[in-house]
Parts: structure tokens; C-alpha cells; sequence
């Protein structure tokens, strides 16, 4: 796993676009939600803000470069390559998601960390770890599961788009509305639970075993996620 | 006792939906033995070859590769090396980081930069494999497969692409390995190779075994023949013979040396020319187009 993983870091570097357009791109995003952070609170709180730029990272760096990759390895046959060793199926796969969602979790770190320092750090960092992780493991599945109904790096530029907008819109919807309406709805749809518990964890004001609650329903896409990814997940393009 | 085949495969069956690509194919691989798998465009050899690697699941039958399923790759692919028809590089690593990477991943123990050399690739070690021509590739392709000197090595088209220096290169690498004990399993569809080299052949049709044996086994179903034209009236042949659409005799024996023999005292006691003689045993590429046919 080690090795596909430094390999895939390298390829990583050496493709300008991907660097670009999946890691530094969301950084600018984050960065210009930071420098205007009095802006968006008047909107919503900082709490939206820390979701939002959560969901940046993980919809546009982690999310879609992570669909990217496994579609063009699978075109190119470099799936059915790996599959020519003695690597494992589950080892082979941590190996090519294992850079981008490292790089994901630092860039959220530094992120959140400059976020804290300029507009005033989260109330409680555990829960913000949490809401973190969860989010990263729900992007993480729910790129498997898009990876299988994904044929060409091209195309990936389409099926990447409804959960990519999908996640952003409902951290939008649930951080500037809240959840006092609708609640099982904002919930239970991808990225509602994780962006209230994100809003609980900066702005606090909820009891823990209430946001320690929410993570369930992310939790529970993840679980959704991943058996769809294993009913159709491809080691090798159409024939 | 004879040894313990490498490969066993028994009653194999392999479908995609209503197609049935392969239909109750048996055959064994035995230690140290090239053997080749050949067949007509679509016949399932590659389908075969794929199944016996463990890249796809029998719909029926059983594959053992060293008594093992060859799903099982932890038990199996330590043991193995693949060639694939298709190349499947990163084109963003080098060769030496993609020999490197595949090679730690079969969990054998080799020298990168010797099994580059092999393939004579030392010169491109730090080209990226985006940037290497498709022969480059396909012997880019053979070092992963070699690295580490496996037990069996699966060759599938392993020349296509190379030219003919490339060639003769790859296969003194074979024989090399065969020396050291390999078994090799190839597919190719350039016959004359598989005459050449492989111990034993199985020839494939339409998803079945048509014919499996040795070169002059697979031959001898066959007769040679002698062809010839005459430029004037002639006495009767002293043997059976044909007439060809385009003017010619054809004569086919399985006895090639002694009907021939009598063919030119026959010419010879008559004072006639045998213009155009041609006479040469059966060749592979024969039994392959009366199979086809």
C-alpha cells in the first residue's frame, strides 16, 4: 500500500492540472472565505464558514480528484496492473486514495488552524476533529461509489458534479437556515448532519451527546456509499 | 510419476451474459514447459489466459495455479509473472519508479536497474513512460513480468510492437529464465514463434480446443504438400494428385520424403520439367487455417 501511495503522490506533483485544479484551488477558495470572514458571519456565523470551506476541500480536492484518479488508472489499465501483483484489492485501493485524502486532512488543518487564529478559535476542537474526519470518510465513499459509474477522467468532470454541488448547496442551505426547520430532511441528506455538527463544534451551544448524535447519519452514507461502490466498482474499462 | 502440473484446468467454462466465450476447456501446464495457447481472433484464448492469471472468475470449471486458486494472490502472484496484452503504465512515472513499484508489489527480490538492463532500457531508467514508443513499452512490460526470476511467466503477445532485434533479444531473455526452470505460458499470433519454441501447443476455436500437443504431433494430422506445374501432355501421375484453379498439380502425402522420391524418378523416367516445385512439410499456420476453415 505504501508504495502505491508514494507513486500516486508523485504522479500527483508531476500533473500540473490536477495540482491545480484539485489542491490548489480549494486552498484559494478557503483562503478568500477566511479574508472575508466578516462578510459571510453576518450571513451565517463562523461555523458556516469552517463547514463551507470543510466541504470545499472535500468536495473539489478530495471528492473529485479522488474520482479522477480511479477513473484514469482504470482507463489507462493501471487497476488491472496492480491486480497483476500480489497487492490486494483493499491495499491497492488505500494506496491510490491514501495521498489525496493525507494532503486533504493538512490542507483542512492549516486551514482551520488560520481560520481560528484570525476570526477566534472553535469551541470545542474534539468535535471539530470529528465532524473533520467523518466528512473526509463520507467524501472518501461516496468517490468509490461515483468511480464505479465513472468511465474516463473526461467524464468524471460530469458525474462528479451533482455530489460536489450537492454537498456545498446542503452545507449552504443547513449553515445559513439552520435546522430548526426541516431537521430530518437537512439531516439526513449528505453533508447536513456534518455541517451541523461542524456549526456545533466552532460556535458550540449544544450539549456533546446531541452533536456526538449527528454523526450517524454521515456515518451512515459512508456505509451507503461504499456497498454501492462494491456492487459496481470496475477494475477495467468496458469492453 | 509424472511431476505436479503448474497449471490445471479443468472443465472451464467462461460467459459474458449470453455469450459463451470459452466452453469446457481442460488442459494442464507441466514444470519447466513452454506451452502456447493459440487461436483464431475471438476463439478465448485471452479470456483463458486471464482466467488461469485470476483476473477473471470461471462461470464453471476449476483453475488451480500451484495447487491454489489464482484469485488467491498472496498465495500465487509471489510465484507468477504477467505480461499483459495492454500496457498499463502511469504515463507520470518513470520506468524506473513503475519496474520499482511493480516489482516490490509482486513481493519478489530483484535489482531494478539489472532487470532494466535486461530489456535495455538503461538508457530511458529516467523517462517518464508517457514519452517511451509502444516497443519500449512492451519491453517495459516483459522486466515487470521477469523481476525477480518467477516460477511461471504469462506472455501474452509479447512481441507485437518489437522490432525484429527486440525480438530476438526477448526470447534469448526466455530461454534464459527456461534454463533456470520457468514455465511460460504464451499466447502470440505470430505462429512461427510458437513452432519454434513452444513444447506444447493448444489450438483454440471458437471457444474450444480443436487440437492440443507438440509441434510435429499438431503437424502430422495434417498431409504436406508437393505442388507443381506441367508445360506439356503428361503420362499418369504415379500418384493421387489435384488440379488447381490456376494450372497447377497438387499433391498431398504423409510421407513427404518417399512420394517425392517417386514424383522425380517419375519426372525424370518421362524427361518432363517440374515447374514451380514446391514441397515442404506441414506447418503450424496450416493446421491453423484448416481449423478456421
Amino acid at each position: 500500500m505504501l508504495a502505491i501511495a508514494r507513486t500516486e503522490l508523485i504522479q500527483i506533483f508531476r500533473n500540473r492540472l490536477v495540482l491545480v485544479t484539485s489542491f490548489i484551488i480549494p486552498v484559494a477558495i478557503s483562503v478568500f472565505f477566511i479574508y472575508r470572514h466578516e462578510v459571510f458571519a453576518e450571513l451565517a456565523t463562523l461555523g458556516y464558514i469552517a463547514a463551507i470551506v470543510m466541504f470545499t476541500v472535500g468536495a473539489f480536492g478530495l471528492y473529485t480528484s479522488t474520482v479522477t484518479t480511479l477513473a484514469s488508472r482504470r482507463q489507462n489499465l493501471f487497476l488491472k496492473r496492480l491486480r497483476s501483483t500480489a497487492a490486494g484489492d483493499a491495499g491497492i485501493l488505500a494506496g491510490l486514495v491514501a495521498p489525496a485524502t493525507i494532503i486533504a486532512l493538512v490542507q483542512l488543518t492549516g486551514i482551520l488552524i488560520a481560520f481560528g487564529v484570525v476570526a477566534g478559535g472553535p469551541d470545542n476542537v474534539f468535535l471539530l476533529a470529528l465532524a473533520v474526519l467523518a466528512t473526509v470518510a463520507m467524501m472518501i465513499g461516496l468517490a468509490l461509489a461515483t468511480a464505479g459509474v465513472t468511465n474516463s477522467p473526461e467524464h468524471a468532470q460530469v458525474t462528479t458534479l451533482p455530489v460536489s454541488l450537492g454537498v456545498i448547496g446542503v452545507a449552504s442551505w443547513v449553515g445559513i437556515t439552520g435546522t430548526e426547520n426541516l431537521e430530518l430532511l437537512k439531516r439526513l441528506l449528505p453533508g447536513g448532519a456534518a455541517t451541523e455538527l461542524m456549526l456545533n463544534a466552532w460556535n458550540g451551544g449544544v450539549a456533546l451527546t446531541d452533536s456526538l448524535l449527528l454523526l450517524a447519519p454521515t456515518l451512515a452514507w459512508v456505509v451507503i456509499a461504499v456497498s454501492f461502490a462494491r456492487r459496481m466498482f470496475r477494475w477495467e474499462p468496458r469492453r | 510419476m509424472p511431476p505436479t502440473p503448474v497449471i490445471e484446468v479443468d472443465h472451464l467454462n467462461l460467459k459474458y451474459g449470453d455469450f459463451h466465450a470459452v466452453k469446457d476447456l481442460s488442459f494442464e501446464v507441466r514444470p519447466g514447459e513452454l506451452y502456447a495457447l493459440l487461436g483464431t481472433n475471438g476463439a478465448g484464448k485471452t479470456s483463458t489466459l486471464e482466467t488461469v492469471e485470476g483476473h477473471r472468475t470461471p462461470t464453471s470449471g476449476t483453475v488451480r495455479v500451484f495447487g491454489h486458486s489464482p484469485r488467491d494472490r498472496a498465495a500465487v502472484r509471489p510465484r507468477m509473472g504477467i505480461m499483459l496484452q495492454e500496457s498499463g503504465f502511469s504515463p507520470d512515472l518513470t520506468v524506473r519508479e513503475s519496474v520499482g513499484l511493480i516489482g516490490r508489489l509482486t513481493r519478489r527480490t530483484d535489482d531494478v536497474d539489472r532487470v532494466i538492463d535486461v530489456v535495455e532500457l538503461t538508457g530511458k531508467a529516467g523517462t517518464l513512460v508517457g514519452q517511451l514508443s509502444g516497443g519500449e513499452k512492451r519491453r517495459l512490460d516483459f522486466a515487470t513480468a521477469v523481476y525477480g526470476t518467477p516460477e511461471l511467466i504469462f506472455l501474452d503477445e509479447p512481441t507485437t510492437g518489437l522490432d525484429i532485434q527486440s525480438r530476438d533479444d526477448l526470447w534469448n531473455a526466455v530461454d534464459r529464465l527456461r534454463e533456470n526452470g520457468s514455465t511460460v505460458v504464451l499466447t502470440t499470433h505470430y505462429l512461427e514463434e510458437a513452432q519454434q519454441r513452444a513444447d506444447r501447443i493448444g489450438l483454440m476455436h471458437q471457444g474450444v480446443f480443436r487440437r492440443e500437443g507438440t509441434v510435429s504431433e499438431l503437424t502430422r494430422t495434417l498431409p504436406a504438400v508437393i505442388k507443381f506445374t506441367l508445360a506439356a501432355p503428361a503420362p499418369a501421375l504415379p500418384l493421387q494428385a489435384t488440379a488447381g484453379a490456376d494450372g497447377s498439380v497438387r499433391v498431398e502425402t504423409f510421407n513427404l520424403q518417399k512420394d517425392l522420391y517417386v514424383l522425380l524418378g517419375w519426372a525424370q523416367d518421362h524427361g518432363l520439367e517440374l515447374g514451380d516445385l514446391s514441397a515442404g512439410p506441414t506447418r503450424l499456420d496450416d493446421v491453423f487455417r484448416a481449423i478456421e476453415s
